[in-house]
C-alpha cells in the first residue's frame, strides 16, 4: 500500500460540530468571574514626547488592581532589530500606540480610571507618509536607530530607512544599453488591507508558580515566549504559552502585540487578567498588510526576451519594523520571480512613518508585487505589440532558470500550470455574455510564492488504546491543518485511522520550538517533524512487535491498525497489544522528530540583506479572472474566476478548494473594496465593519480550481502549504483583467468604484514618486 | 430595572441597566459564548440570534425590550450530545466551516431564513447572508450547502406530502 | 456592559405617555439599531430613555383606499411586506427591503430612520420624499402634521417637543422607483441614492439621498421634467441628460467615497430611476 493511498482523503473537521453548536472556547469566549479585565490608553496623536505621565490617579478608583506603563516592561522586540517597546516609552510613534494599561474588577471600572491617568504629551510634526520619511533632513522616526540591538545581521540601515534588502545579478546597465532593446517602466501603489479576524487580538495572563502563562489567539507561541521574555528581562523559558482554537489569523496574530501586557499585570497582581482588543482598537491598530510604493523598469527584445530588469520597492512599516524588516526579503522572490530574466537588480526599503505598525498577511508582500509585475508585464507586452498570453508561455521560470539570487529553479511548473489553465477554462467556458453591455475584460496571471520552511518539532506518543498523541506548538487558526493533513499524516505513517490521532493543543511547556503557523509551512514543517517522530515511533513498534511475534521487524507492517507481517492481511498482532508489550518490556512508545529549513543556495553575493537567499520550497499560481466594469459608476463585477495552484501533492483536495475560495475571497476584498487610508492626525480613517468593506456573500463567486500535482516539494508526500497562496495573484487577475476592460493603465489597488471612475474619465492621479530616485543606486545605501 | 423573558426555554430575570445590550448578558452573565461579539454594530451577523422566531442581531437589541419575549441562542439549538440540525450537520459534511466563528450567526440567521422561504433560489441565499460575514471561506460553499439543504427539505416534504408517490 | 443603575427607562403604553417622558428630556427608542452604536463612537447612552415598541398604534400599517398609514415603529421588513404589490409604492418597498441586511431590517423602525439626524444615507428619506409623505407629530398640543422636508430639515427643533407617530401616504402616485447606490451588491450604505415618483398628474417628484448630509427634492430637475412633452421625459438617456445639465448638488465628502463621486453618478442614478418608472406596472 503506498503511504499516498492511505494519507490522502477528504477527511472532515474534527472541529466542526463544536463550532456549528457555538461550544468551541476562543480565547476571548474564556472570560472568568475571577478574572481582572485590561484595558490600554492609546496615544491620540501620532507623534510627540510624553512629558508627564502620572498614574497614580487610576490606582485609586474603584476596582483597580493595578496599573502598568512601558517602564514597567522596558525591554525591546522587534523582527531584525529591536525597536519596539510593550508600550511606548518617552516618545510616541503612532496614533493607538498604547502608554499605559489598567486591571480592574471589571472593564467598565478600567475605562473609567483610565481617564484619570495624567497624561501630557508635547506633539510632533508627525511624519506620515514614505516620501516625507524619506525627504533629505526629515525627521527621525527613531532618534537612536543606531543605538538599537541588531538580532538579525546584514541589512542596511540609515535613519527612517529601517531595512533594506538587495539582489543583484548580472550587469543590468549593459542590459539596458543594449541597442536591440526597449525599456518599459511603471509605477504602482497599493494601500494597506486589515485582516479583521473574527476573533480579535486577545490575551489571557497568568502567573503560576514564579511563572507567567499566556492563554492567547496566536499563531506562533514560540514568538509570544519570546517576546515577553524580552520587554519583561526574564528568561523565555519562564513564560509558558497556550493556543485555544483562534478565530482566525491570517498573519495578523504572526507577531507578538498585547499578549506580554497580561503577564506584567498577572505577575503584578497575582490575579489572572484578560485583554482584548475592541474592533476599533484591532483595526486602528492592525498590524496590517503594508501599503507600497513600486517603480519597476524592463529592457525587453522586440521579440519578448527580458534582458534587464531592476525595481525600487518602498514597504512602510510604520511607527515600528516588525514584519516589513524580514518581508524586504521577498521581492526578489515575487517581483523576482515569475519570469526568466537576464540581468537583475531589485532594492526593497522598509521605511519607518509616525502610523500605526505593519505586519504579516497572507502572502504579505507578494500580493502587491504580483500585481505590480504582472500589469508591468502586460504594458510591457502593450507596448511591444505582444500577446500577454504568448509572452508569459514564453517567459515564465522553468526548468534551469535563475532567480534573482542566483537560485535554480528546478522542473518547468508555471509553463504547463498556463497549459492547464487554457484547459480549465475550456471546460468551464467563459461568462462575457453576463457583461451585459458593461466593458468586459478578462486576463491571466501568474504568481510566485513558497512555503516558509524554518525550524519544527513533533512528538509522538503511541498510547494502549492503539491512539497516538501529536504534540506539537501547532496551532489551528482555522485553515485545518492541524485537524487535517497532520492526523491524516501520522495516520498514514502508523497504519491508523485519522481519529485515532490525538491532536495536542499548542503549549509551549510540553512541546518543541515552532516558528509558527504561516507562510504555508504547518502541513510541510510539522508534517514533515511529525514523520521523522512516526519513524521513531515505528521502528519501535515493529521492534517490540517481532519480539511479540518472533519475526523480523524488516518483514512487518503497519496496516489497519495491526502490526502485520508483510502480505498476509490480519496476520501479527493489534498495535495495541504490541504497545502493551513494550511498555511492559522497554516502556512506552514515543518518538520525536525535527525538521528546518534547507536553505538552499543563492549565488555567492547576490543577495544582501536577506533573511532567506532561496526558496526552498517555491509554489506557483495561475490566476484568472473576467470582470465586467459599469462605466457609469465604475463597479466591477467579478464574472468568474479560475484558478490552477501548484500544490506538491494534495493531501485533502476538498479542504485545499476551500482555502482557494477563502483566499480568493480575500483577495477580490483587497483588489476591489477593502481600503485603508491613513487620516491627516495619522489615524486609520476605517476603523469599523462600515467603512471597512470586506466582501460580502454577493459579492463573489465560485473559483472554478485545478489542483497541480508533481512540482518538486520538501513537504511530506510531496505536499505543499496551500492555504497561503490562493491570494497571491488575485490583485494581478483584477487589475489586468480591469485594465483590459476600461482600456486604461491601473496602477494602483484597490479598484473601489470611485477610483475606476476616476479612470475611466481620467481624474485618476497615476503614481508618480519624486522620492524615488531615477537612478536604482541613488535608492540604495550603497 | 427587573427584565424577565425566556432563554432557550427557561424564565431568566436580568435587574441592572435595561439600555445593556443582549449580547453581553448571552456572554458575560449566562456564559452563552455561542453567540460572538464580532463588530457590535449589525454588521457581521456572528451575534445573531432568534427573538420570537426572528433572527436578529444581539449586539443592537437592548436587553430593556424583550419583556416577555422568547430568546433562543445557538446553544439552545441542541443540547447535550443531541444530533445536529440537518443544516448543521450538512455544514459539517460539506467541511464548510473553518475558523468557525461566524458559524454560530450563520445558522441561526439561515435557519430562520430556509423556514421562511423554502424555495429560496442561490441569489435569495446570498441576499440573506448580507449581514452575515465570513472571512474565512468565501461563502460559496456555505451557500451550496443551503442550497442543498433547501431541496432536501423540499423532497421530504413532496414524500411526506404523497405528491411523488 | 452598560451599567447606570440610575438610568431611566420607561416602558410607555401610550403615546401620551411617550410624549410626556420625551418632554421631560427621555430620548426614544425604537428598534435602538442606531442608538446602540453610540457607545463604540464614545457617546454615552443617554440617561433617561422611553421606548416605544409596547404601542399598538405605532406597529400598524392600514392601506385604505386614499392613503396609508404607518405607524413610526413599522420595522423596515414588515413595511416592505405591507406594501408590496400596491403599485406605486414600489420605492418606499425597494427602499424598505434593500437598506442595511436583513437582520436590521427586522429591527430598525421607519421613525428611527427619519430621526436619526446624523445618518445621511438612510434609505426612507427620498423614497418617502419622493413619494410625498407626511408625517404626524404628537405634541402637547396635540397632532400635528408637516411634509417631511419640514421635518428633515428642522429634526432637532421638532423632535425635542413632539413624538414621531404616523408616516402618511396619499395613493396618487401610479409608479415610483428607489435607485440605490451602495459600493458593494449590498450591505453597505449608499454612496448616493435617488428616489422617483410620478403621479396621477403625470408630475414627477425626485429625491435625493445620502449625496448631501440631509436628503431633499431635485426641484430644478422636477422643473426640467415638467417642461418635456408629456410632463415629464419617456427615455431614460433624455432624463439623464437633463440631470447633468440640472446638477446643482454639492457631495459629501466622506471615508467611503468623496463628494465628486457622490454628485457624478446622480445623472446615470436618474436615467435607471426613469427606466424602472417606465418599466414599472402604472405606466408599462
Amino acid at each position: 500500500m503506498s503511504e499516498a493511498s492511505v494519507t490522502v482523503m477528504n477527511l472532515p473537521r474534527r472541529d466542526a460540530q463544536d463550532k456549528l453548536r457555538g461550544r468551541t472556547k476562543y480565547t476571548n469566549d474564556r472570560a472568568r468571574p475571577d478574572m481582572l479585565h485590561a484595558v490600554l490608553l492609546r496615544s491620540t496623536v501620532p507623534a510627540g514626547r510624553i512629558v508627564r505621565l502620572d498614574v497614580s490617579p487610576a490606582l485609586a478608583w474603584p476596582g483597580v488592581r493595578a496599573v502598568a506603563t512601558g517602564a514597567d516592561a522596558p525591554g525591546l522586540y522587534g523582527i531584525g532589530i529591536a525597536d519596539h517597546p510593550l508600550m511606548a516609552i518617552d516618545t510616541i510613534r503612532y496614533h493607538g500606540e498604547p502608554i499605559a494599561v489598567v486591571a480592574a474588577e471589571t472593564e467598565e471600572q478600567a475605562r473609567a480610571a483610565l481617564a484619570a491617568i495624567i497624561l501630557e504629551i508635547e506633539p510632533l510634526a508627525p511624519v506620515l507618509t514614505m516620501a516625507e520619511a524619506l525627504e533629505p533632513g526629515a525627521r527621525l522616526i527613531h532618534e537612536d536607530w543606531r543605538g538599537y540591538e541588531v538580532i538579525t545581521e546584514g541589512g542596511a540601515r540609515a535613519g527612517n530607512i529601517a531595512w533594506e534588502a538587495k539582489s543583484s545579478r548580472g550587469d543590468v546597465d549593459a542590459a539596458f544599453a543594449r541597442s536591440d532593446v526597449r525599456i518599459v517602466e511603471s509605477s504602482f501603489s497599493v494601500g494597506r488591507q486589515s485582516h479583521v479576524p473574527f476573533e480579535p487580538r486577545v490575551a489571557i495572563g497568568s502567573w503560576e508558580d514564579g511563572r507567567a502563562h499566556i492563554q492567547t489567539s496566536t499563531q506562533v507561541p514560540w514568538t509570544v515566549r519570546n517576546v515577553t521574555g524580552r520587554v519583561m528581562q526574564l528568561p523565555p523559558g519562564r513564560v509558558r504559552v497556550t493556543v485555544p482554537p483562534v478565530g482566525g489569523g491570517f498573519g495578523l496574530k504572526f507577531d507578538a502585540s498585547i499578549e506580554p501586557i497580561t503577564a506584567l499585570l498577572a505577575r503584578m497582581t497575582g490575579r489572572p487578567v484578560m485583554l482584548e482588543n475592541t474592533r476599533q482598537e484591532e483595526m486602528a491598530t492592525c498590524l496590517c498588510r503594508e501599503n507600497a510604493e513600486i517603480r519597476i523598469r524592463s529592457a525587453v527584445t522586440a521579440e519578448g526576451e527580458i534582458v534587464g530588469r531592476e525595481a525600487v520597492v518602498l514597504m512602510d512599516c510604520g511607527a515600528y519594523g516588525g514584519e516589513q524588516v524580514f518581508l524586504t526579503t521577498m521581492t526578489a522572490h515575487t517581483l523576482g520571480g515569475n519570469y526568466r530574466v537576464g540581468a537583475t537588480r531589485l532594492v526593497s526599503r522598509a521605511v519607518y512613518t509616525n502610523t500605526p505598525p505593519n505586519g504579516a498577511f497572507r502572502a504579505c508582500n507578494g500580493v502587491y508585487n504580483t500585481f505590480a509585475l504582472e500589469r508591468h508585464t502586460d504594458e510591457i507586452c502593450d507596448f511591444l505589440g505582444l500577446d500577454p498570453m504568448e509572452f508569459r508561455k514564453k517567459n515564465v521560470l522553468g526548468d534551469g532558470d535563475f532567480g534573482p539570487t542566483g537560485q535554480v529553479f528546478e522542473d518547468d511548473v508555471l509553463a504547463p500550470m498556463l497549459d492547464r489553465m487554457e484547459t480549465l477554462r475550456a471546460k468551464t467556458g467563459t461568462l462575457e455574455r453576463k457583461a451585459d453591455g458593461r466593458l468586459y475584460g478578462m486576463a491571466t496571471t501568474v504568481g510566485t510564492w513558497f512555503v516558509f520552511t524554518g525550524p519544527s518539532a513533533a512528538t509522538v506518543n503511541l498510547n494502549a488504546d492503539g491512539s497516538a498523541t501529536l504534540v506539537t506548538s501547532g496551532v489551528e487558526i482555522g485553515s485545518g491543518t492541524m485537524m487535517q493533513s497532520l492526523p491524516q499524516i501520522v495516520a498514514g505513517q502508523l497504519g491508523l485511522a485519522p481519529h485515532q490521532v490525538i491532536v495536542r493543543e499548542a503549549d509551549t511547556d510540553a512541546a518543541g520550538l515552532d516558528v509558527g503557523v504561516g507562510g504555508g509551512r504547518t502541513t510541510v514543517s510539522i508534517g514533515a517533524a511529525s514523520v521523522a517522530a512516526c519513524a521513531e515511533v515505528k521502528e519501535k513498534l515493529l521492534r517490540a512487535a517481532g519480539e511479540m511475534l518472533q519475526t523480523r521487524p524488516e518483514d512487518l507492517v503497519l496496516r489497519d491498525g495491526r502490526a502485520e507481517i508483510s502480505g498476509r492481511p490480519g496476520s501479527g498482532a493489534t498495535i495495541p497489544a504490541v504497545v502493551a508489550h513494550a511498555q511492559a518490556t522497554t516502556g512506552p512508545i514515543t518518538g520525536s522528530g525535527a525538521f528546518t529549513a534547507k536553505n538552499t543556495p543563492a549565488m555567492a553575493g547576490c543577495a544582501m540583506g536577506h533573511f532567506i537567499d532561496a526558496l526552498d520550497i517555491p509554489v506557483f499560481v495561475v490566476h484568472e479572472a473576467e470582470v465586467a466594469v459599469d462605466p457609469d459608476t465604475g463597479h466591477v463585477e467579478v464574472l468568474a474566476y479560475r484558478v490552477v495552484q501548484d500544490v506538491g501533492r494534495a493531501l485533502n483536495p476538498r479542504a485545499i478548494m476551500g482555502q482557494i475560495q477563502g483566499g480568493v475571497v480575500q483577495g477580490l476584498g483587497y483588489a476591489l473594496h477593502e481600503e485603508v487610508t491613513i487620516t491627516t492626525d495619522g489615524r486609520i480613517a476605517q476603523n469599523d465593519f462600515e467603512t471597512y468593506r470586506l466582501p460580502l456573500a454577493g459579492d463573489v463567486v465560485p473559483v472554478a480550481a485545478d489542483l497541480y500535482e508533481g512540482a518538486p516539494s520538501l513537504g511530506p508526500l510531496g505536499a505543499k502549504g496551500a492555504g497561503e497562496v490562493p491570494i497571491l495573484a488575485v490583485g494581478a487577475a483584477i487589475a489586468c483583467a480591469v485594465s483590459r476592460a476600461i482600456g486604461k493603465p491601473v496602477r494602483q489597488l484597490p479598484l473601489t468604484p470611485p477610483r475606476v471612475l476616476g479612470l475611466l474619465h481620467d481624474r485618476e492621479p497615476q503614481p508618480d514618486f519624486p522620492h524615488i530616485a531615477s537612478g536604482w543606486a541613488a535608492n540604495t545605501l550603497g | 430595572m427587573t427584565v424577565t423573558f425566556r432563554l432557550n426555554g427557561e424564565d431568566y430575570r436580568f435587574r441592572d441597566d435595561p439600555m445593556t445590550p443582549l449580547i453581553d448578558i448571552l456572554r458575560q452573565e449566562r456564559f452563552l459564548t455561542g453567540t460572538k461579539a464580532v463588530c457590535r454594530e449589525g454588521f457581521c451577523g456572528a451575534c445573531t440570534v432568534h427573538v420570537d422566531g426572528d433572527a436578529v442581531p444581539s449586539c443592537l437589541k437592548p436587553v430593556g425590550l424583550l419583556e416577555g419575549c422568547e430568546v433562543v441562542t445557538i446553544e439552545g439549538l441542541s443540547a447535550g450530545n443531541q444530533v445536529l440540525h440537518p443544516l448543521q450537520a450538512a455544514f459539517e459534511a460539506a467541511d464548510a466551516v473553518q475558523c468557525g466563528m461566524c458559524f454560530p450567526g450563520m445558522v441561526m440567521s439561515l435557519l430562520a431564513f430556509m423556514r421562511d422561504n423554502p424555495d429560496a433560489s442561490r441569489d435569495d441565499i446570498k441576499a440573506a447572508m448580507v449581514g452575515n460575514i465570513c472571512r474565512c471561506t468565501g461563502y460559496e460553499r456555505i451557500v451550496d450547502t443551503v442550497a442543498d439543504c433547501l431541496a432536501q427539505q423540499r423532497q421530504t416534504a413532496k414524500v411526506a406530502g404523497g405528491a411523488d408517490v | 456592559m452598560a451599567q447606570s443603575v440610575e438610568r431611566s427607562f420607561t416602558v410607555a403604553g401610550s403615546i401620551d405617555e411617550a410624549l410626556a417622558a420625551r418632554l421631560q428630556g427621555a430620548v426614544v427608542l425604537a428598534g435602538g439599531t442606531w442608538l446602540l452604536r453610540d457607545p463604540l463612537r464614545g457617546v454615552e447612552l443617554p440617561e433617561a430613555v422611553v421606548a416605544v415598541h409596547r404601542i399598538p398604534s405605532l406597529s400598524e400599517v392600514i392601506v385604505e383606499a386614499d392613503r396609508i398609514v404607518i405607524g413610526a415603529g413599522v420595522t423596515h421588513e414588515a413595511l416592505g411586506k405591507a406594501l408590496r404589490g400596491i403599485a406605486g409604492f414600489e420605492a418606499v418597498v425597494c427602499a424598505a427591503e434593500s437598506a442595511a441586511n436583513p437582520g436590521i431590517r427586522r429591527v430598525a423602525t421607519i421613525g428611527g430612520n427619519l430621526c436619526s439626524i446624523d445618518f445621511p444615507a438612510a434609505d426612507l428619506a427620498p423614497a418617502l420624499l419622493a413619494c410625498g409623505a407626511a408625517v404626524e407629530l404628537e405634541t402637547t398640543s396635540g397632532p400635528k402634521r408637516i411634509d417631511i422636508p419640514s421635518l428633515l430639515n428642522d429634526r432637532p427643533g421638532l423632535l425635542d417637543q413632539s413624538i414621531l407617530t404616523k408616516i402618511l401616504l396619499r395613493r396618487d402616485l401610479i409608479a415610483s422607483a428607489h435607485i440605490r447606490l451602495p459600493l458593494r451588491k449590498a450591505g453597505d450604505y449608499p454612496v448616493a441614492i435617488v428616489s422617483l415618483a410620478l403621479d396621477q398628474d403625470r408630475r414627477c417628484r425626485i429625491a435625493v439621498g445620502s449625496v448631501e448630509p440631509v436628503a431633499r427634492r431635485w426641484t430644478v430637475l422636477e422643473q426640467a421634467f415638467a417642461a418635456e412633452p408629456g410632463g415629464f421625459p419617456r427615455v431614460p438617456e433624455r432624463a439623464e441628460a437633463l440631470a447633468s445639465e440640472h446638477n446643482d448638488f454639492d457631495g459629501r465628502d466622506g471615508t467611503e467615497a468623496d463628494g465628486w463621486y457622490r454628485r457624478q453618478v446622480l445623472p446615470v442614478l436618474i436615467k435607471r430611476g426613469v427606466a424602472a418608472l417606465l418599466e414599472s406596472e402604472g405606466l408599462a
